[in-house]
């Protein structure tokens, strides 16, 4: 069937030329095949990160440092909008609301994530490559929404886009940092 | 067919009795044409089996499980509750080893350990801390520490939420987390290929 030929094999020696036997070896890499197959993991999973900033009581051994806050925007789910609210401290900087489109099957929020990347240009205060801080964003939803309406819009929010440079190299990360309001 | 012939071929007595005959070919057997015949039986025609050729099919097989190796990972595989359908994400990262707190309709699990129920904390309709999970990941975090003495602890948790949980459950795990020492909380979904641009 087929042969290894390698030479030589004079009178009265024992020949060299071997015959290997082809149906085992193909039995043999069918069966790894299939056993590769069968045991592949065919979906895939990945996670989309939240972050639960508690703030704990002030630290008396440490000097408050007089720091302006920081613009925060915040994302409200209501039944027919979305209204995002960029506040610095108590003050609101900007406001501004996209309809909610009532989803079937796909839940996905497309015109939302474009204007929350319009929002993040406009108003986003770490754009800077080596800034390794993120702008923060806090989801105030009701408490009967569903799950997947609550992932769509976080995956909305990590739409937006930019680079950071980590470890000596240029990477895309979320421009945003997600929390849940708590009440 | 005449009934001479049929009684020369055959052998049978009576040309007009029905009888069984031996199975085989019939069609156009009778014709008496050298042509016909050649045709009938295949004389000069293309042989009907076929020769495969080993080298390129051992050649193909031995590519496909060296693709199937490489893609293999033997620790890729997540365990997802058979109860939860994860929805689906696009803007994701990939999976880390931390603990897996997963939520369904029914109950609360902290690394497959029952660790509440679902429906109490909807029954209750405001957001409330879950004892039992606070306690199992208290109590994963102190064991992480005793292992790891000199590194930060990491804080990062994984969460396997239904689908069609409500938001209320999932803030109240989410919170209960966080008070048990994992700020950096991650919620396992599928993920959706993103559109071309």
């Amino acid at each position: 069937m087929a042969g290894v030929d390698v030479g030589g094999g004079g009178k009265g020696k024992r020949q060299l030329n071997m015959e290997i036997n082809m149906i085992p070896f193909i039995d043999l890499l069918m069966v790894t095949i299939m056993f590769l197959l069968i045991t592949a993991v065919w979906v895939s999973y990945s996670r989309i990160n939240a972050n639960a900033q508690i703030p704990g009581p002030p630290d008396p051994t440490k000097e408050i440092d007089p720091k302006a806050p920081e613009k925060v925007l915040n994302l409200h789910i209501l039944d027919n909008e979305f209204k995002l609210v960029w506040k610095q401290g108590a003050t609101v900087v900007s406001e501004s609301t996209i309809e909610r489109p009532r989803l079937q099957g796909d839940f996905k929020y497309d015109d939302l994530a474009a204007k929350l990347t319009q929002e993040w240009t406009t108003h986003g205060g770490h754009k800077d490559q080596s800034d390794k801080v993120l702008d923060q964003a806090i989801l105030h939803s009701d408490n009967k929404l569903i799950f997947k309406d609550v992932i769509a819009v976080i995956d909305a929010l990590y739409n937006a886009q930019r680079d950071m440079m980590v470890d000596g190299s240029l990477k895309k990360v979320p421009a945003f940092n997600m929390s849940f309001s708590v009440r | 067919m005449s009934g001479g012939a049929s009684k020369a071929r055959h052998g049978h007595h009576d040309p007009h009795a029905h009888s069984i005959h031996k199975p085989g070919r019939r069609l156009m057997q009778a014709v008496p044409l050298n042509f016909v015949f050649n045709k009938v039986h295949g004389v000069g025609a293309r042989s009907v089996s076929a020769s495969l050729n080993l080298t390129a099919f051992i050649d193909f097989l031995i590519v496909t499980v060296i693709f199937l190796l490489m893609s293999f990972s033997a620790s890729g595989e997540m365990i997802v509750d058979k109860n939860i359908s994860l929805p689906q994400a696009e803007n994701v990262q990939e999976v880390l080893d931390a603990p897996m707190v997963a939520v369904n309709g029914n109950q609360v699990l902290v690394n497959g350990t029952p660790a509440g129920s679902t429906r109490a904390i909807e029954d209750v309709g405001r957001m409330q801390k879950v004892d039992e999970v606070f306690e199992l990941l208290k109590r994963q975090r102190e064991m992480w520490k005793s292992f790891n003495p000199q590194k930060p602890f990491p804080g990062v948790a994984i969460l396997q939420v239904d689908e069609n949980v409500s938001a209320l459950v999932v803030k109240s795990v989410f919170q209960t987390a966080a008070f048990a020492g994992y700020p950096n909380i991650s919620f396992m979904v599928r993920r959706r290929g993103k559109p071309a641009q």
